[in-house]
């Protein structure tokens, strides 16, 4: 019964990374650190949206109202905006209830406000919380059609320019995953052509006893898939590591800024760098081996 | 059966190599292949292997392994034959057209043997001659069982366990046989197998490629040692200019 275990693979690919001591370790850390890169950047983008969604389901929008206007006309455009469709509940604040606010929040500095006093500088303003974000923008610009309305401030806004953000970090992200990747392969290439050359009178003699390509480059293949597994295996802890340091020093500062947990994005990430470890490996070894491909 | 039926074989820096060889060798024939350097030789024997291919002709080998002239088993036959490493029975390999595919499929129906031996130092005798029926995919039960008999076919059995650097040439060459007969082929190549070893050892190795000859296989040694081919007086094929110039059954070096 013929039979070509997987274990003989194994074996022979465990083998020639050992001999490859040097160029073996480059690949592996190449190949982590381009892992490492990555995967920070998808966390960082990761955290971004549920950012993004946060703000989006605060349904807040902020008017600031002409400081012309007197008590009269200020309460018209209340009674104008509660006419308006969408709208889940209006607040009223005046610039004295601002102002207290800001002294409240400024408590440390009495004189900063406390110079103003007489000439209160904030306006009056109306919170406005809205029922479909869907229909947010339709709102903002209804608002804007009412006269007296100075200032409209809409969290939609915040929202677009972290998004812009977002989009360039998107955009880094691909080209330094494009420019290691190719990094990471080559480097691959290199280590499995310096085992195949070490092997090559191996490959001769199992060439004229009949082997078939595929026995003759199984074990680099393998070599490859084991450069792949310790380097997402290295990336994974090195990532988790970081994340959690990043989170500690987060949680103090930006108590704001929803983080989240490294538990629900543990798998994806695992499987994910997994994934583009061993495939890296594959095609490295691939290439390298693609002209011993003849018989 | 090994035919080579005006084979021309031209590289592509424009040498021909070889120019309208015909050429039979029967089953069971024990032929020697000599000639000049650079008269084509090799180049016959990277044919033979399929490292290269003929640029013109044909080249076909018959394996026959039925252990019967021209593969025809008397009916009612019971009588056992070989099964280690190939199927019983006829193939024909066209290797002027064979497919990349098959090529190690062929090549297991051959057992090469090279001048500088090609054991590799890290592997014990028994390992060297077990590779070649690993690369084929044989089980471990068939190698314990087998590899221990072709070692003592070429009386190597006490070294076993011994690494190459502690073998003579000789018997350096007899594992590098030992491994060419491991896969029970029908087809021996030698290319140049005394070439590096003393008169004494080459005498050896080719009373063994003799007695591998009587066992039914077809064996072919390409040499420039003239006082052993004078000796065993066999068939003799001569190349001179890619041609074949001279052919004769127990015929003299020259």
């Amino acid at each position: 019964m013929k039979q070509y275990r997987a274990s003989y693979f194994l074996g022979q690919g465990i083998k020639g990374l050992w001999r490859n001591g040097v160029m073996s370790v480059a690949s592996i850390t190449v190949l982590m650190s381009c892992l490492v890169v990555m995967g920070s950047f998808a966390l960082l983008i990761l955290n971004i949206d549920v950012n993004l969604e946060k703000l989006g389901l605060m349904n807040e929008i902020v008017v600031f109202i002409d400081e012309t206007k007197d008590d009269l006309a200020v309460e018209e455009i209340g009674a104008k905006i509660r006419a308006l469709d969408n709208i889940e509940s209006v607040e009223f604040i005046s610039k004295e209830q601002a102002l207290e606010e800001e002294q409240a929040r400024f408590a440390d500095y009495p004189d900063l406000y406390n110079l103003v006093e007489g000439d209160n500088p904030l306006r009056d303003s109306f919170v406005i919380t809205y029922q479909d974000n869907s229909k947010a923008s339709t709102l903002v610009y209804q608002l804007g059609q009412i006269d007296g309305i100075a200032k409209i401030n809409h969290r939609q806004d915040l929202a677009a320019s972290i998004e812009r953000v977002k989009s360039g970090i998107s955009l880094v992200l691909v080209w330094f995953m494009a420019i290691l990747f190719v990094v990471s392969i080559f480097v691959i290439i290199n280590t499995i052509k310096l085992a195949v050359h070490a092997r090559r009178q191996e490959i001769t003699v199992m060439r004229y006893v009949g082997a078939t390509n595929w026995f003759v480059i199984l074990p680099f293949i393998f070599e490859g898939i084991i450069i792949g597994v310790l380097a997402s295996g290295l990336a994974y802890l090195i990532e988790w590591y970081m994340y959690r340091y990043v989170i500690s020093m987060m949680t103090g500062s930006f108590s704001f800024v929803t983080i989240l947990a490294f538990e629900e994005i543990a798998l994806p990430l695992g499987l994910a760098f997994l994934g583009i470890g061993i495939v890296t490996g594959i095609i490295g070894s691939t290439i390298s081996t693609n002209r011993y491909l003849k018989a | 059966m090994i035919e080579f039926r005006d084979v021309k074989k031209t590289y592509p820096n424009g040498t021909v190599a070889l120019d309208g060889v015909n050429l039979k060798i029967a089953d069971g024939e024990f032929v020697f292949i000599v000639g000049e350097s650079g008269a084509g030789k090799t180049t016959l024997m990277k044919l033979l292997l399929r490292e290269e291919k003929v640029t013109s002709g044909r080249l076909i080998v018959r394996v026959n392994r039925t252990g019967f002239p021209g593969g025809q088993v008397p009916s009612g036959n019971t009588a056992e034959i070989p099964r280690v490493g190939t199927k019983p029975g006829v193939t024909e390999y066209d290797l002027s057209k064979i497919s990349n595919f098959k090529v190690p499929y062929y090549r297991r129906e051959l057992g090469v043997v090279f001048q500088d031996f090609r054991l590799f130092p890290n592997k014990t005798v028994f390992e060297n001659v077990a590779f070649a029926m690993q690369v084929i995919g044989e089980s471990n039960r068939v190698i314990k069982r087998r590899v221990p008999a072709i070692l003592n076919i070429v009386n190597l059995t006490e070294k076993f366990n011994c690494y190459p650097s502690q073998l003579s040439g000789g018997e350096q060459q007899r594992v590098a046989l030992a491994r060419a007969l491991a896969n029970n082929p029908q087809i021996i190549i030698a290319d140049e197998p005394t070439g590096n070893i003393d008169p004494k050892m080459s005498l050896e190795i080719m009373n063994l490629l003799v007695k591998i000859h009587k066992r039914g296989k077809t064996v072919i040694v390409v040499t420039h040692e003239k006082d052993l081919v004078d000796y065993f007086r066999q068939r003799v094929i001569k190349i001179s200019d890619g041609r074949v110039v001279s052919d004769g059954v127990g015929g003299m070096f020259g």
